[in-house]
């Protein structure tokens, strides 16, 4: 185990060639046209990948990602950090996202669509939607969780409100704020994903169902693993991120919370 | 026996004479901890000393000398680097009924009531849940914590909750006792009422007891023998026997000049910088 | 003291949820978006308690709530034993560990076209993503928290006379539940969330598809009822889980 853990990565390797083990055996398991094995799928990668209508396609959906994603940030931090700070915000704002929290934000996407068309404008609005409540929530916890003490002596040497809470909750709550974005860049990526199934216009989402509807089943589970490889590696990429950032904590939240 | 790290041995005062009733036997045993940031931490080393059947022993030392160590490894739920601990002749492999442990912190089941917790081992010990219930009912008599059978640990003192700790050990009937800081994280007043109520228990059926305490008054008053240990690595520095009559009473001891100079010379002792170990 | 606190937050949190619905009911009475796109909010709760009584949309709701509660029920068996078996064996944890490291972060909507392929448009298919959705949230509170389990607790079990697997199973997987819970309770949410997302996908029938039906037919009313039914069963079974863990967790410190 420690020799394995010694190459960053290794283990993760190891797992990935298992789960592809287990699902040629799988494959061959059930035996349905519907599961083929992975190698077709793993060849197919490298044509998927060069194709240029498929590479806009992913590209323009991981545009959209980052856009939403950013704003979400920008909104969703400010106003956790404030409710972490005041019982009066948070008594004001909680209510609304307890009952916002179970709402499936994709689902929202036909109605989006209705109000200001098919464009970007609807993808982003709906990942935005998708990343800012967990966002909201840990940076909550992390500004709640700030030693009071620090505060006062802060709020001794003259900071102001406004100044203490960039200057000594943001840093403090780094931490919580960091596991909150890692949480919503990966819940960005399903809300991309979940959304432009659900829209069938462009993107990720539609390449999939044309490919099923024209019976490309290879294809099918090139985009999967291409979306799963996504997915895992922009956790990777936040973690490294937080680890470089606030190596000098451990998070306390580590469970992922909410979904598209 | 000696595991491969051959330690130098400076005037070891830790070989103890053998009684034919020993219960507990400690040969040559050794810990190490392996810590990805530290390297090798020698916890233990080379401790053997054997503890007679009904003896009442305490094992005092500076903290981080590896007294908790020692006491889950007779306990069974550490395992020696090296050496062996028996059991009543038999090596110890793991925990059994036969040796039941008092912790500092309670380690109470905050899901179980006072009575839940102290029928625990009598329900797996194979009793039917009337009789483990009754018997239950009789230590918590004992532990004066009658009328808080269906109290929930959260809702007591932390006297109170030692109190249930020492009942639910007591309930499945161990030979040994394991008793690690138990009164440690108690007030001045709760922690001599509990050594008063553990002494009375100890008199009724003498059960052999490893006791750990940084308490020099706490060991005097309570122990037959006691055991001084140095820091890193842990070994045994002295061996104390205490000649003081049973039953004790503290109004009593705390004017008997034998106990007033025995807590000095280990007070003297522990204070005193310690011999140079390389 | 506390009591009047507590009344003035609940205002406070009633205030920004009262004033979007007016600001709605506002919008639609002023007539500044046409019914078409923004139906009034009172269009909007009385059709939700005219279907209340509809027989269709009963059924299309049970057939929601029967894929919720199979794949969520699943999740937990699967999540919990296999967390706890991760916590109590060395082997069993350097095995998932790394799996679970790849598969949790990975978007499980992106295998529903693989299960749709594998296990049809029917049932199966939808609890099977509901399934691979809520328990990695379930898998990891569980060994998250078994592995935080106070050692004492179990050495003190393991002492009476419990066998090592005996202490697993009932001592650390007890002594978990606060952990457990909290991780069900995200899973329950995330179920809810995505066994609706999944009928919206592949439109067979359930709430998912009544609001696909609507959007394409351009019957507003009729997109926004799905959206609360869903939204609203999402905070009935939080409540409901919440009294259901307020019970199992007596005798246990109060949780933040
Ligand atoms: N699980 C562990 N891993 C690594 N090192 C440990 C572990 N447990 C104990 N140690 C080390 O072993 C030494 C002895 O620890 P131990 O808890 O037995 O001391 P102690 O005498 O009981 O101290 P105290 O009086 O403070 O309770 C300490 O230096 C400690 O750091
Ligand atoms: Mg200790």
């Amino acid at each position: 185990m420690a020799r394995v853990n010694a190459i960053p990565g290794l283990s993760a390797l190891i797992a990935c060639v298992a789960l592809l083990l287990i699902w040629d055996g799988l494959s061959r398991a059930f035996a349905v046209s519907g599961l083929p094995p992975p190698w077709g799928p793993l060849r197919e990668l490298p044509n998927l990948l060069t194709e240029p209508e498929t590479l806009v396609n992913i590209l323009a959906s991981l545009r959209r990602m980052a856009i939403g994603f950013v704003v979400a940030i920008a909104f969703a931090v400010p106003i956790g950090l404030m409710m972490g700070r005041s019982r009066a915000v948070a008594a004001f704002f909680n209510p609304l996202f307890m009952v916002i929290y179970p709402v499936p934000k994709a689902a929202l996407m036909p109605l989006i669509m209705l109000w200001i068309g098919i464009g970007d404008m609807a993808k982003v609005l709906v990942i935005f939607l998708g990343v800012s409540l967990p966002v909201v929530y840990h940076s909550f916890q992390g500004a709640r969780s700030v030693e009071e003490k620090m505060l006062w002596s802060a709020a001794a040497m003259g900071l102001s409100a406004s100044q203490r809470l960039r200057r000594i909750v943001l840093p403090a709550a780094l931490p919580e704020i960091m596991v909150g974005c890692r949480t919503g860049v990966v819940l960005a990526l399903i809300t991309m994903v979940t959304s432009e199934m659900i829209a069938r216009q462009s993107g990720v989402g539609n390449i999939f169902f044309t490919a099923l509807d024209m019976g490309q089943y290879d294809t099918v589970y090139a985009m999967i693993i291409i979306i799963g490889a996504l997915g895992f590696f922009c956790d990777v990429g936040f973690e490294a991120v937080r680890r470089v950032l606030v190596a000098w904590a451990e998070p306390s939240h580590q469970i992922a919370v909410g979904s598209a | 026996m000696n595991g491969g790290t051959v330690l130098p041995l400076v005037g070891r005062p830790d070989r103890i004479q053998r009684v034919a009733t020993n219960l507990i036997e400690i040969a040559a045993v050794s810990k190490v901890y392996d810590t990805s940031q530290r390297g090798r931490h020698v916890a233990l080393s080379e401790i053997s000393f054997d503890v007679a059947e009904g003896q009442f022993v305490s094992i005092l030392g500076p903290s981080g000398c590896g007294k908790s160590t020692l006491l889950y490894i007779v306990g069974g739920f550490v395992d020696a680097t090296s050496g062996s601990v028996r059991v009543s002749g038999a090596p110890v492999t793991g925990p059994g009924p036969d040796r039941g442990p008092v912790f500092q912190e309670f380690a109470l089941f905050p899901w179980k009531t006072v009575l839940g917790n102290v029928m625990y081992g009598p329900l797996q010990q194979g009793l039917s849940r009337t009789q483990a219930a009754t018997r239950a009912r009789e230590l918590l008599g004992l532990v004066h914590l009658t009328k808080y059978e269906s109290f929930y640990p959260k809702e007591l003192s932390g006297g109170m909750k030692q109190r249930v700790a020492l009942a639910r050990t007591l309930a499945y009937q161990p030979k040994i006792l394991l008793m690690d800081e138990p009164f440690g994280a108690l007030d001045a007043l709760t922690r001599k009422h509990l050594q008063n109520e553990l002494l009375e228990i100890w008199e009724r059926d003498r059960k052999t007891v490893m006791f750990v305490t940084h308490s020099v008054e706490e060991a005097v008053f309570l122990s037959d023998r006691i055991f001084v240990m140095t820091n890193s690595p842990g070994r045994i520095r002295k061996v104390f026997d205490v000649a003081l009559p049973r039953p004790r009473v503290r109004a009593e001891l705390l004017v008997d000049r034998r106990y007033q100079e025995m807590v000095v010379a280990i007070e003297k002792l522990m204070d005193e910088q310690e011999p140079e170990l390389s | 003291m506390s009591i009047r606190r507590n009344l003035v937050s609940l205002i406070a949190g009633a205030l920004p949820i009262m004033a979007a619905l007016f600001l709605w009911y506002a919008v639609c009475a002023l007539k500044l978006a046409p019914a078409s796109l923004l139906p009034s909010p009172v269009t909007v709760f009385t059709r939700l308690i005219a279907l209340a009584g509809d027989t269709n949309f009963l059924t299309q709701a049970g057939i929601t709530l029967f894929r919720l509660f199979v794949g969520f029920a699943i999740a937990v068996v699967l999540g919990v034993s296999i967390g706890i078996l991760a916590a109590g064996s060395r082997a069993v944890a350097t095995l998932m560990q790394p799996v679970v490291r790849v598969l949790a972060p990975v978007p499980k909507i992106a295998l529903y076209p693989a299960f749709v392929l594998v296990l049809g448009f029917d049932h199966s298919s939808k609890i099977a993503l509901v399934v691979a959705d809520a328990l990695f949230p379930i898998l990891l509170a569980t060994y998250q928290g078994a592995a935080a389990v106070e050692p004492k607790l179990v050495w003190s079990a393991r002492a009476a006379g419990a066998s090592p697997a005996k202490c697993l199973f009932t001592i650390v997987l007890t002594a978990a539940l606060p952990s457990i819970l909290t991780g069900a309770r995200i899973g329950l949410i995330i179920a809810c969330i995505v066994v609706f997302l999944a009928e919206m996908i592949t439109s067979t029938d359930g709430l998912g598809q009544m609001l696909v039906r609507a959007a394409r037919n351009f019957q507003t009313v009729d997109m926004f009822e799905p959206i609360i039914t869903i939204t609203l069963l999402g905070l009935l079974l939080n409540a409901a889980f919440n009294v259901l863990s307020a019970r199992l967790l007596v005798g246990f410190a109060e949780q933040p």
